[in-house]
């Protein structure tokens, strides 16, 4: 059973650098293809109509709407990491082993940096489409305390010393921080804001030309996350079972 | 755990309620601290609004610096509300007794929540005198009240399991406020725009009081199940 599971592990760690490779590979597919094959989006009203690329426009064609093909796929992959963190916490509370603690902390360290990619994108989108840092939009808002939540778990764990308490506490807190997740991806169907569009939706959302590199993007930083996670797993795997060899060895020499 | 039918987890349920009161009626360490904070927080109000009485709308701010006090205020009551349990290893103790341990939970939640009600109490009659009274406020006003109890409940409610958990961790004052406001973000949201709704009255209440406070209800309900669940883990841990 358990040369099984090693078997699996080492499996996965082979494919996990084509993975990565691939991963980029989308995403500079995705990045050339954004500004080929997607159109220019039609965004802020420019204050007198102006001939913009030869044509009378009173919009602004914006070519910071190529931010979109980053910045929203990065945010899918960043919830998705914390459905791991909530998973993983929940089958620790459940085994109570340490594999799953390590699973879990591995994922929310994913979804911090995927969390940040999306803040700094978001931040420069604000700037260039609506021309402020800030607004207390719905969806940014429940994002940037998606955000706190985020470094409040690692908070946590830095403020806990006995590592069963830790696990403990930190699955706990993972579990109850994932209720926000939902809220932030729906609320944009539920609080119509105009800010935030509802990309996915069973009538015409994105035009094929847009919505091909989106998807291409996101398979790719699904890629990564998947590489990235998989390579910082190893590391903690191989300290943890450093520690565990390190206590053996001092019983023995007891 | 088991072992102890439906009868007597009630029983369990009014004995350990019954401890946290009796306690606060001799100490008055909660109430004492949590009412003198509130009302300093209200000292603060007015000078922070002293320079803009002239053109802020009260009214319409209203809420929420109400909803900023009871915030503040009880992270001030929830840090409290453990720290005598662990005096003595009474909450070990505790934990001895065969019973459920969400039961401990609710108990203290509940204590929580009374607690908070009382602050409330004293704090709205005083609010209204120092803020409100040359304003003319809505007849929705008595609607106010399920935004605030239902805000309340939701704050005793994560508050205790937070509390639980800061409790045995470095810097646990720092620690129960950082977890807690961001987790309770999507409630206060709701309740600010529920009782706003409620002082401000007009065309808004029909729309969208109900389904701010559907809204805080619901956060509520996820927020209490999933806490009740998971509160042995924590307790235990």
């Amino acid at each position: 059973m358990k040369e099984q599971r090693i078997g699996w592990g080492q499996r996965l760690d082979k494919i996990m650098t084509p993975m990565f490779i691939a991963g980029v590979l989308f995403c500079v597919v995705a990045f050339v293809l954004s500004f080929t094959l997607a159109p220019l989006v039609l965004g802020a009203q420019v204050d007198t109509p102006a001939l913009i690329g030869g044509q009378m426009v009173t919009n602004k064609l914006l070519l910071s709407q190529k931010i979109f093909y980053f910045h929203m796929p990065v945010a899918v992959v960043s919830m998705a990491s914390l459905l791991f963190t909530a998973v993983y916490g929940a089958l620790f509370l459940r085994s109570r082993k340490r594999k799953h603690d390590i699973r879990a902390k591995v994922a929310t360290e994913i979804a911090l940096v995927f969390v940040l990619m999306t803040m700094v994108s978001g931040e420069l989108w604000e700037r260039f489409e609506w021309g402020v840092w800030w607004t207390w939009e719905p969806r940014l808002t429940t994002y940037f305390i998606l955000m706190l939540l985020v470094i409040g778990y690692f908070i946590l764990r830095n403020a806990v010393g006995d590592p069963e308490r830790r696990a403990t506490y930190a699955a706990v807190f993972g579990i109850i921080a994932f209720i926000d997740v939902p809220i932030c991806f729906l609320i944009t169907r539920l609080v119509p804001s105009g800010v935030h569009p509802v990309v996915f939706r069973t009538d015409s959302g994105l035009a094929p030309n847009m919505l091909v590199p989106l998807l291409i993007a996101m398979l790719g930083f699904c890629c990564i996350a998947f590489a990235l996670y998989r390579y910082r797993l190893r590391t903690e795997l191989l300290l943890a079972r450093t520690e565990e060899i390190k206590e053996q060895l001092e019983l023995e020499g007891a | 755990m088991s072992g102890s039918k439906g009868v007597s987890a009630f029983k369990h349920y009014r004995i350990l309620l019954a401890k946290d009161l009796r306690q606060e009626f001799r100490s008055k360490e909660m109430l004492s601290s949590m009412g003198i904070y509130s009302i300093l927080v209200l000292i603060v109000f007015g000078a922070t609004l002293a320079q803009t009485s002239a053109k802020v709308d009260i009214v319409q701010m209203s809420s929420g610096l109400i909803w900023a006090l009871l915030i503040f205020t009880s992270l001030l009551g929830l840090n409290r509300s453990f720290a005598h349990e662990k005096e003595d290893a009474a909450l070990e103790g505790l934990l001895l007794v065969p019973m459920d341990r969400s039961v401990i939970y609710l108990a203290k939640a509940t204590a929580n929540l009374l607690f908070l009600v009382v602050v409330e109490l004293i704090v709205a009659p005083l609010f209204y005198v120092f803020f409100l009274s040359g304003s003319e406020l809505s007849i929705t006003l008595p609607l106010v009240v399920w935004p605030l109890l239902a805000g309340t409940a939701g704050i005793a409610g994560i508050g205790t399991l937070l509390a639980t958990i800061a409790i045995n961790t470095r810097g646990r004052d720092v620690l129960l406020a950082l977890l807690f406001i961001p987790l309770a973000f999507p409630l206060l949201y709701a309740c600010v725009s529920a009782t706003t709704v409620a002082v401000v009255g007009g065309a808004a209440i029909d729309f969208a009081y109900v389904p701010a406070l559907a809204l805080a209800m619901g956060y509520d309900i996820v927020m209490l199940l999933v806490s009740w669940l998971l509160y042995d883990y924590v307790v235990s841990a």
